[in-house]
């Protein structure tokens, strides 16, 4: 049965940029996210995929409240988290969590492992003795593969590997109902992502936590999610099931980012001369007129440059925002 | 271009018994230990390994750019030139000239305070004795070949005001100005998104194949490797614990920690219901390293000998393909 916990609806998030003052006037206005919508059922991961500076971590912290949304709303369980103070936030937080890309510098240098693990009880769940605290530690500790004798260590006895599964244990310890995970595995070794991964599967299983999977590695986010949203320059390009994102990618940018993933392929050793995307990401200040992906894209038209493509959706659910992409499937 | 031909392979560099070493204040800590291989000319070389492992420092302790704690001993020649302990004037004239160095983070590797066309030049008024002029002109033309749009404009930025991508293309730039005969890329594509990474291999690509030049890729992403390299090199704990072309690493891998390796890479062809395997544990500490072989501790078919005598690197046997493997899997008995 669909049980959504989270709705999203043409969120935007807006930054002032510092510099560039034009003559007086107000700094220009970098619009990091706009108008992006989404659901997100109970137990299910949510890709959020897309290049540096497409706006996915400015999409993750606006649902967590930790930057302003401009327009649009966040709605958790039939609340509207836009509409709330930093107080009536509070309770929320309890539900809502976040992993950093960066295992060592998101953990305090000076706390204990242990003490960084119970803290979340000791803010959301003052009821609680120290010695319940201890077990629920403790036992969360076993739940993400650390020892009990890591407990009086400090952060930085700990590899990136053992760091992640720290912050893991802290963002899990108060059983939310949703972790955005914004590039966990990133800073890892291979081996050690493996293992990391892994075990956020296992404890979304145990727990039917939903994750919202913040990545640049569509490997990981193939084997991770089971929906997938494609982001360029602030925008949704495309957003359906992971399965058919693989397969049978709608938008000409989503083909570019599957092509540019390195393949073993050992009958056909001359790689990457595929369909790559030339050039980089324009500047998010001054994006290019309509349809945003335009200037790299291979199948532009003189309707992409004038019209914004609207999201439309093709027979199995997938969401598109491409002017060609029936002529181009 | 010339195709390469069937002729006996020339040894571009040879690396014999390398032992890197940095003094710390809890000791001696050994990052490279009793490195041999060769380097063939025009072939790329893949090193692959996880943090710690010392694919960085072999070949920062080739070329001399150790830390000031760290010693090289052992032997690593460039066509008969010893580079270990060599005058600093063989140093220089080899450096940046015959045998290049790209790395991870190209805002950290080039000069801040300089613009990027002065970089360049530099690097031709220094080695190819040319005028400031030609030197201009020769990097006008190879911004342009390497793909940075208003050359020109370029030639005056300083490398903050370009992109991580744009960085990485002027520094693969500088790096093969000269020609150089071996071309050392330290992760390249870490820092990149990757449809800049796919740019910048296709061009490390066209490099490969157009001019002869001997690459060394080393990386932690097999996946970039399966696709330029010719021969891969695994390294652990600063050990090379295999050695093979790609495909039989890929398809045969011999060492434990190699299979763990090949089959922990998730691809998009993999089954995503499945769990990935994994490699169980962390890799070992080097200040505290274990008796044996170093991957004793995480390996699922560890024996006796395993945690006391350290394996020797082996030829593998049952195999059309040519490689070497450390492994006590392989002892006869």
């Amino acid at each position: 049965m669909k049980d959504t916990l989270l709705k999203v609806e043409n969120l935007s998030v807006h930054y002032r940029t510092s510099g560039h003052r034009r003559f007086g006037g107000r700094s220009p206005l970098l619009k990091a996210v706009s108008n992006v919508s989404f659901e997100l059922d109970r137990g299910e991961t949510l890709g959020i995929v897309g290049e540096t500076g497409c706006g996915k971590s400015s999409l993750g912290k606006a649902i967590l409240q930790l930057v302003p949304a401009a327009t649009g709303r966040v709605i958790w369980q039939d609340q509207d988290l836009c509409t709330l103070g930093p107080a009536q936030m509070r309770p929320y937080r309890k539900d809502l969590q976040l992993i950093f890309q960066d295992p060592v510098s998101s953990l305090n240098p000076r706390m204990t492992v242990g003490e960084i693990i119970a803290e979340p009880l000791r803010v959301h769940s003052p009821e609680l003795t120290a010695t319940e605290r201890n077990i629920a530690m403790l036992d969360m500790m076993d739940r993400v593969g650390l020892l009990p004798e890591m407990a009086g260590r400090y952060p930085n006895e700990f590899s990136g590997g053992q760091c992640q599964r720290i912050s893991i244990a802290r963002a899990m310890i108060l059983n939310p109902g949703m972790i955005v995970c914004d590039e966990p595995v990133s800073a890892l070794d291979v081996s050690i992502q493996a293992q990391i991964c892994n075990l956020l599967r296992t404890l979304q299983r145990d727990t039917g936590v939903s994750l919202i999977f913040i990545s640049h590695d569509l490997s990981i986010v193939r084997y991770m999610c089971s929906r997938i949203l494609v982001m360029y320059l602030g925008k949704v390009m495309e957003t359906g099931p992971g399965k058919n994102f693989f397969s049978r990618p709608r938008h000409p940018y989503s083909r570019v980012l599957i092509n540019a993933v390195p393949k073993v392929d050992l009958d056909n050793p001359a790689p990457f001369l595929g369909n790559v995307a030339e050039g980089e990401l324009p500047s998010p200040v001054d994006p290019p007129s309509g349809c945003v992906f335009r200037t790299r894209c291979v199948h532009t038209t003189p309707q992409c440059v004038q019209e914004t493509p609207e999201l439309e959706t093709d027979e199995a659910g997938t969401l598109v925002a491409c002017h060609r992409w029936r002529a181009l499937n | 271009m010339s195709r390469p031909t069937t002729s006996a392979v020339t040894r571009i560099v040879k690396c014999r018994n390398l032992n890197v070493q940095f003094r710390t204040d809890n000791g001696l800590l050994s990052a490279v230990s009793d490195l041999s291989f060769s380097l063939n000319a025009g072939e790329c070389l893949g090193v692959v390994g996880e943090s710690g492992s010392g694919k960085s420092q072999t070949f920062l302790g080739m070329l001399g750019l150790l830390a000031d704690n760290g010693t090289v001993s052992g032997s690593v020649t460039f066509r008969d030139q010893e580079l270990l302990h060599a005058p600093r004037k063989i140093l220089d004239s080899l450096r940046g000239n015959k045998l290049s160095m790209i790395f991870q983070d190209s805002l950290s590797a080039l000069t801040p305070t300089m613009r990027i066309g002065d970089q360049l030049s530099e690097v031709l008024v220094r080695h190819k004795s040319m005028s400031k002029k030609e030197a201009r002109a020769k990097v006008l033309e190879v911004l342009e070949i390497f793909g940075i749009p208003d050359v020109a404009q370029r030639y005056r930025s300083y490398p903050f005001e370009m992109s991580g991508g744009m960085r990485q293309r002027v520094m693969i730039a500088l790096a093969t100005l000269c020609r150089p005969e071996v071309l050392i890329a330290d992760e390249p594509t870490t820092a990149l998104d990757v449809t800049v990474q796919a740019q910048i291999l296709r061009l490390l690509d066209g490099l490969k194949r157009h001019t002869r030049t001997s690459i060394v890729l080393i990386t932690h992403d097999l996946a970039i490797v399966a696709g330029l390299c010719d021969r891969i090199m695994i390294m652990y704990a600063g050990r090379a614990i295999e050695f093979g072309t790609v495909r039989q690493i890929f398809e045969h891998p011999q060492h434990p920690y190699t299979r763990g390796l090949v089959s922990s890479v998730p691809n998009l062809n993999s089954d995503p219901e499945v769990d990935l395997p994994t490699v169980p544990g962390q890799p070992p500490s080097l200040e505290n390293l274990p008796a044996g072989c170093a991957f004793a501790p995480r390996c699922a078919q560890v024996m006796e000998r395993c945690t006391s005598v350290q394996p020797m690197l082996r030829a593998i046997k049952s195999s059309d393909e040519s490689g070497y493997y450390a492994c006590h899997l392989g002892d006869d008995n």
